[in-house]
């Protein structure tokens, strides 16, 4: 926390986050805020503790892809906290291949209109063209995802220089504090979008969980060593050794389908989920969208579990994954 | 459990529950209370106050009507001290604009009309420093963290509830400048209700911040020491 590079009129007493996440403010990069100050009282917009402090406020909850306005109005009738809003959703982004990019301007202007909730849009990795029209918008968080067809193949978009807050993939530890280098200010898994196969999501909760727990054992000799290795910045590691989890907001994302997936994710220890194909894939997604709300606030209580999983209707059909898969592995993309 | 600890409930169907309860845990033993996470209405009847942290109010509020707990709180409200974050202030508002199509649910309880996302999108979002009477150590600011916050847009007072009492205001140079100014506000010799981001009715504090968000627990502390604890 020595190294507070935070913006002028930044933490007077420390941004904080939850209890257990850090200060944020030697996250966040010089020259990031705005500072507006007018007759009588400052105030500073874009600083990293509103932008992981909005989803501090996401936690619990659950972020549903949608399509249009009338789908964004059920999703925030069956209670999610967030939507995000794509042309397509991630299971016919991989049937129907091609190149998939940012949404049309004007349909997530019209999901912006329809909700009260806050609204999320999908941009192409490295291109941060797609994430100035999107934050002109305004959009009130950013993704930049594996989902789309990536438009840089070695450099992630420099996420502090917006003042939208920013949301990416990860499959491990070191690309997760990658991102939170870049100026992500929430992880999710990468899992494998489209697919309704929890697998890949559970695959990167874990190996996140488990480089943690290994490196929060570690001597900082071994620590310099552990940032080599993982390709990490030293100063991230070592917080998230220090706090035993991300020093930002964690969901869960990619092949999420169920109630009992949701919680499963969350006993895991994400601290929320996405649902992308999963909801309007379903035969009756405005009951499964309920319950997947419900199954992520009680996830700890299997009788809720039982309750809310009853009479759901069918389940998007799920996919083997598998490299030849028709859309192929979207988890790989990112650097 | 210490003995005879005050249980004070923080609300935890969806949102910065996590944060409230820390900040709690570590003045659990200086001020002899015992934090409890509420999702039944079970856990709402052990407890003596609660508060209703920050998330989305459409979230908590039907998550609370699924767990049954949603006429439990209403008949809290009426009886115990009760603390609103953001969202929190939202739900304990008489009445909400902006709120989604076909309306949404309130538990009411402070005579305040709010408007949704009053300082707009995300990319509004911003952190002030606030000068807060009665907190301890008051010359030294809060630090304000407002997020896709609300707007307190009038006092609507009713002769059954005591007086709303203003505990912090920003300067009128921060107030949405999206929004008109509401309608009978003279300027000249009331405040305008959209500077009023920190209040008190009774034993109700209402926040449009979070003050869960900052290391700093003396919001937490005032709370626990005027509203539930009784000692002002």
């Amino acid at each position: 926390m020595a190294s507070n590079t935070a913006p002028a009129t930044g933490p007077i007493s420390g941004v904080s986050t939850p209890a257990e996440l850090p200060s944020t403010a030697h996250i966040s990069a010089p020259h990031v805020a705005n500072s507006r100050p007018k007759d009588g009282g400052a105030s500073t917009v874009g600083t990293f503790g509103v932008k992981s402090g909005l989803a501090q406020m996401l936690k619990g909850g659950v972020i549903m892809d949608v399509i249009n306005a009338e789908q964004a109005r059920i999703a925030e009738e069956a209670g999610a906290c967030a939507v995000m809003a794509l042309e397509r959703v991630p299971a016919d982004i991989r049937a129907q291949g091609g190149v998939a990019r940012m949404s049309d301007p004007k349909m997530i202007k019209e999901i912006v209109d329809a909700v009260t909730i806050p609204v999320m849009a999908k941009v192409r990795i490295g291109h941060f063209v797609e994430a100035q029209i999107v934050q002109a918008i305004g959009v009130d968080y950013i993704d930049e995802s594996e989902v789309l067809t990536p438009a840089d193949e070695a450099h992630h978009i420099n996420k502090h220089t917006f003042r939208v807050p920013f949301v990416c993939g990860a499959t491990n530890l070191g690309e997760a504090l990658r991102r939170i280098s870049e100026g992500a200010a929430m992880i999710r898994t990468k899992g494998e979008a489209g697919t309704g196969n929890v697998v890949e999501a559970v695959r990167h909760a874990r190996a996140v969980n488990t480089a943690i727990r290994h490196a929060a054992t570690m001597s900082d000799e071994e620590l310099y060593t552990l940032a080599k290795d993982i390709q990490a910045p030293y100063h991230l590691l070592k917080e998230t050794a220090r706090l035993k989890r991300l020093p930002v907001v964690s969901f869960a994302a990619g092949g999420v389908a169920t109630p009992a997936d949701a919680a499963l994710m969350m006993q895991l220890g994400c601290d929320g989920v996405f649902v992308g194909s999963g909801i309007f894939h379903s035969g009756d997604p405005a009951k499964r969208a309920r319950a997947i709300v419900q199954a992520v606030t009680h996830y700890n209580n299997p009788k809720v579990l039982a309750e809310v999983s009853e009479d759901l209707g069918d389940a998007m059909v799920g996919l083997t994954i598998d490299p030849n898969m028709q859309g192929g592995l979207l988890a790989k993309r990112g650097w | 459990m210490l003995k005879g600890a005050t249980v004070v409930g923080v609300l935890a169907l969806q949102g910065a529950f996590a944060e409230h309860f820390a900040i709690l845990s570590r003045l659990a033993s200086s001020k002899n209370i015992q934090p409890l996470l509420v999702r039944t209405p079970s856990d709402l009847a052990q407890c003596k106050a609660l508060i209703i942290p920050g998330g989305e109010s459409t979230t908590i509020a039907l998550l609370a009507r699924l767990a049954g707990l949603l006429e439990p709180l209403r008949a809290f409200v009426t009886e115990k001290p009760v603390w609103g974050t953001c969202a929190g202030a939202i739900l304990l508002a008489e009445s909400v604009e902006g709120a989604k199509k076909g309306g949404q649910e309130l538990l009411g309880g402070v005579d305040i009309k709010v408007g949704r996302n009053g300082w707009g999108p995300q990319v509004e979002s911003f952190e002030a420093a606030l000068v807060v009477n009665g907190l301890k150590d008051s010359a030294t600011p809060f630090k304000g963290v407002f997020i896709r916050a609300p707007v307190v847009l009038s006092i609507t007072p009713s002769a059954s509830r005591p007086p709303i009492k203003i505990i912090a205001q920003l300067p009128s140079s921060l107030v949405p400048i999206h929004s008109e100014p509401p309608e009978g506000v003279d300027s000249s010799n009331e405040p305008d209700p959209r500077t009023i981001v920190a209040l008190r009715q009774g034993q109700h504090l209402v926040t449009t911040f979070h003050p869960e968000l900052t290391k700093d627990d003396r919001f937490h502390e005032y709370f626990l020491r005027a509203c539930v604890l009784g000692s002002e």
